[in-house]
């Protein structure tokens, strides 16, 4: 079992129909690789993530965008930016510095 | 085996080269020129685009002078799926990102979002080219659709089956 299996993910981009997607696919392949299984993965846009934040686990998205999830953060959703939303090896650094990897 | 997405772009002419943009606001708006013209995007698709870098800043511009501009699925002025491409040979700045990043781009992937199973599709073939960066250094260096299709050729994108 890995700390992050039944974790609820959420990846959001501003649109919801770009990056998000990218970071969606690329969190895929990333949890596959590290053998983890989610209990869901949403993408969406900003405008829903926002809010919906709460109801998630583990929110992915570019760093500039972390700040929308400020009130989420405070009710204990982990938040994590990255640079480039391509990089499995980013996402994976993420997950281990915010102490999720066992 | 189904076209690939680069082979879509040059059957479908959804391609430019330039030399030189002056703005980045230009160059999006010339990277919609071949989707317009061929009437998967209004004319003024690009406005909308434009409109959301300005808002939400250089998020678009990744690794490797790559840029995707796009606006939603589903977006108002956007008819049929596609993706267009157009190299610049000068690099193009988006500005700084939060971080002091100066975010510069080369290639433009520019989006055209309908129909959601080939977006996922194309989305999923774009991973595959962004990721790989000799292809990405070959397309720079593209001055007609030939070298497009040459460059895929010389170095395939990383498909996504599983290691």
């Amino acid at each position: 079992m890995s700390k992050l299996d039944n974790k609820k993910f959420m990846v959001c981009c501003a649109n919801g129909a770009g990056s998000s997607l990218m970071m969606k696919m690329t969190l895929q392949k990333t949890l596959k690789k590290l053998g983890v299984t989610p209990a869901s993965l949403h993408h969406c846009a900003l405008s829903e993530g926002k809010s919906a934040a709460v109801n998630y686990d583990i929110v992915f998205c570019a760093r500039n965008f972390v700040g929308t999830f400020a009130d989420a953060q405070k009710k204990g959703t982990i938040v994590l930016g990255l640079r480039n939303i391509m990089s499995q090896p980013e996402m994976e650094k993420a997950l281990k510095d915010a102490g999720l990897l066992d | 085996m189904a076209q690939t997405i680069l082979q879509k772009i040059v059957e479908r002419g959804h391609y430019k080269f330039v030399d030189h943009v002056d703005t980045w606001q230009e160059a999006v708006k010339l990277s919609t020129e071949s989707l317009a013209k061929t009437g998967y995007v209004d004319e003024n698709y690009y406005q909308q685009i434009v409109d959301c870098i300005t808002k939400y800043g250089p998020y678009v511009v990744f690794d490797h002078y790559v840029a995707m501009p796009h606006s939603q699925e589903g977006a108002e002025g956007v008819h049929k799926t596609s993706v267009g491409f157009m190299r610049v040979k000068d690099e193009v700045s988006f500005g700084k990102d939060e971080d002091g990043e100066e975010k510069v781009a080369k290639l433009f992937f520019t989006l055209a979002a309908e129909n959601p199973s080939e977006h996922m599709d194309n989305m999923q073939q774009l991973i595959g080219i962004f990721t790989n960066e000799e292809l990405l250094d070959a397309l720079m260096e593209a001055n007609t659709p030939e070298d497009i299709l040459a460059a895929e050729e010389k170095f395939p994108p990383i498909t996504d089956d599983d290691e």
